[in-house]
């Protein structure tokens, strides 16, 4: 499904712009979203999800309009969402709790969505803990009910606010695994401040800051933005006052900083290769 | 309306009445407010049971239960129901069950049948208990139709009609005040006599059913000299009591239930305006 979205603005009651004449395009398959704190990702997702109406702009999914009653319909029936700030029902138990969304998403036959239900609460590894309350949840074990929510009824979009957050490293690989698996001829819009999840799924990347576009490119233009510009650099001074510091490791009794920063932040610095995150930062950093 | 939407309705209704049947505050309050009840008083028991205070008629003694329970068990009632639609945002699931295609309207209407009767269970367990207990009692089999009729055209619309505004108000007041608010008009409307303030009872609006009690159960108290419909000498709000006939009684649930509409479509653009 492909997700067209143009001069798109988002006015909050009170002033707020969190979206700013976006405009931007998200093909099928895997993409990922980056952006500060407040930079209006969680926004966007829930106007694509038809949470939040826009103050104005357009936004069409596979050609249905965001904008209409029937358009918003139309995009839900093939939508799987797991919000940023999920909360479940305390009272019922994780199947009875994914029962009741998969009622909602249209699932009528009773054999097919029980079927279901236990193959994502195996998903999620959750079987063992399928009949107990909700109430008794760790916040992980809630954050896998609401991926295993999300996947139900088989959407041809999905879109998840942060998923990994909250999960155990084991838990957020074995994730991001399935979600790469799971995009094939798909739309997966994944937000997160982990930029290594979208560094080990994702080809293509959207960065918003204020509510405007400032990169969308692959994975690799966006790490090649700080193409000589990271550095590692040993000292038992001071840390260097130039750039961004993105590592520091106790070494020889010193310290070495991995820093990002236009021009060498000392005699001592090597260059070295550029990651994802160090591709994040030469954007950012201002 | 469409099969789909048929669907969600139920689906809500299900899973609505499924949590809230087990919360252990719809069987507590009942429950205490019937003890309590008792303790200071309360002539439920004595009305059955006491050959000097019950009537001899079964008809004149399960519509005057009616007319207790019903009192006393909607004030919990409506307290009980309170949080239901609010809950969904404070829980914060809110987000996954608006993403879903199941229309809003039909999960609303579902959320209100299926808390709404399960927070009835109890009252209505309460009702036919000592009715039937009643019924055991004194020979009189009949108690338990009257208890049915009575239970359709007096209970269940001033349930419905509670029921949607307990709904529907706390989206615009905190439902701690939608409490205070409520129990004090429970008392104010049937309590205070009219001529004394402006009251809804003896209206066409007074969910404790004045004018079915009155013109279609043909009921004037445990004495025979009450009642509880029609025009005040002296009240405001005069033109809301016509005289009671069954087809006054009838437009009084009809209104009734008309009113709980009005209070959901209300709740229902509450909410569909915050999107
Ligand atoms: N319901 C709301 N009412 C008013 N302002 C809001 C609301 N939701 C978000 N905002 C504001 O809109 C801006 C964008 O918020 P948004 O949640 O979209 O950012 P985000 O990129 O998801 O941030 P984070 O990384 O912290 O999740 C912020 O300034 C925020 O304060
Ligand atoms: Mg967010």
């Amino acid at each position: 499904m492909r997700i067209e979205i143009s001069g798109l603005t988002k006015t909050y009651r009170g002033g707020v712009a969190a979206l700013d004449g976006l405009d931007l395009v998200v093909p099928t398959g895997m993409f990922g979203l980056l952006g500060a704190n407040g930079a209006g990702k969680t926004t966007l997702m829930r106007i694509l999800a038809g949470l939040v109406r826009p103050t104005s702009g357009r936004v069409t999914v596979s050609g249905h309009d965001m904008g209409t009653g029937a358009g918003r319909t139309a995009v839900q029936h093939a939508l799987g969402y797991l919000p940023q700030d999920l909360g479940v029902y305390p009272d019922l138990t994780a199947r009875q709790f994914l029962d009741y969304v998969a009622l909602l998403k249209g699932m009528d036959d009773r054999a097919a969505r029980r079927r279901r239900v236990g193959e994502l609460l195996e998903v999620v590894a959750l079987t063992g803990d399928a009949d107990r309350r909700l109430r008794g949840f760790s916040g992980g074990m809630r954050q896998r009910v609401g991926i295993a929510q999300a996947l139900l009824a088989d959407p041809r979009l999905l879109i998840v606010d942060e998923p990994t957050a909250g999960l155990d490293p084991e838990e957020r690989i074995r994730f991001r695994t399935l979600l790469s698996q799971f995009a094939g001829r798909r739309t997966v819009l994944l937000s997160t401040h982990i930029v290594d999840d979208i560094a080990q799924t994702c080809r293509e990347v959207a960065v918003l800051a204020r509510g405007r576009l400032i990169f969308r490119g692959t994975v690799d233009e966006l790490t090649h933005r700080a193409r000589g510009r990271v550095w590692s650099i040993v000292t038992d001074g001071p840390p260097p006052a130039e750039g961004t510091v993105v590592s520091a490791l106790p070494h020889d009794g010193g310290m070495r900083y991995r820093v990002v920063a236009p021009a060498a932040p000392g005699p001592q610095a090597r260059p070295v290769d550029p990651a994802l995150e160090d591709g994040y930062l030469a954007l950012t950093a201002r | 309306m469409t099969s789909q939407t048929a669907r969600a309705l139920g689906a809500s209704l299900r899973y609505e009445f499924r949590m809230q049947v087990r919360k252990p505050s719809v069987w507590i309050v009942p429950a205490l407010t019937v003890v309590l009840f008792l303790l200071i008083g309360g002539s439920l028991l004595r009305d059955l049971f006491d050959p000097d205070e019950s009537s001899d008629d079964a008809r004149t003694t399960v519509v005057g239960l009616a007319v207790q329970v019903h009192t006393l068990l909607s004030i919990g009632y409506g307290c009980l129901l309170a949080d239901r639609l609010v809950r969904d945002d404070r829980l914060r699931v809110a987000p996954i069950l608006d993403a879903t295609p199941a229309r809003p309207s039909a999960r609303l209407v579902g959320k209100y049948l299926g808390a709404g009767a399960a927070t009835a269970v109890p009252i209505l367990a309460v009702y036919f208990g000592f009715a039937a207990a009643y019924a055991v009692h004194t020979g009189a089999p009949d108690a338990l139709g009257w208890a049915l009729a009575t239970c359709a055209v007096v209970i269940v619309p001033g349930l419905l009609f509670v029921a949607a505004f307990a709904l529907a108000v706390p989206l615009i007041m905190p439902a701690p005040l939608f409490r205070v608010f409520f129990v004090g008009y429970w008392l104010w409307g049937n309590v205070v006599a009219p001529d004394m303030m402006p009251t809804l009872a003896r209206t066409l609006i007074h969910p404790l059913g004045g004018y079915p009690l009155d013109a279609l159960l043909d009921f004037h108290g445990i004495d025979g000299g009450d009642t509880w419909a029609g025009p005040v000498p002296g009240a405001t709000l005069n033109f809301l009591r016509p005289d009671p006939t069954p087809t006054t009684a009838w437009l009084s649930i009809a209104v009734l239930l008309a009113l709980a509409a009005v209070a959901l479509a209300g709740g229902h653009a509450v909410r569909a305006r915050r999107a």
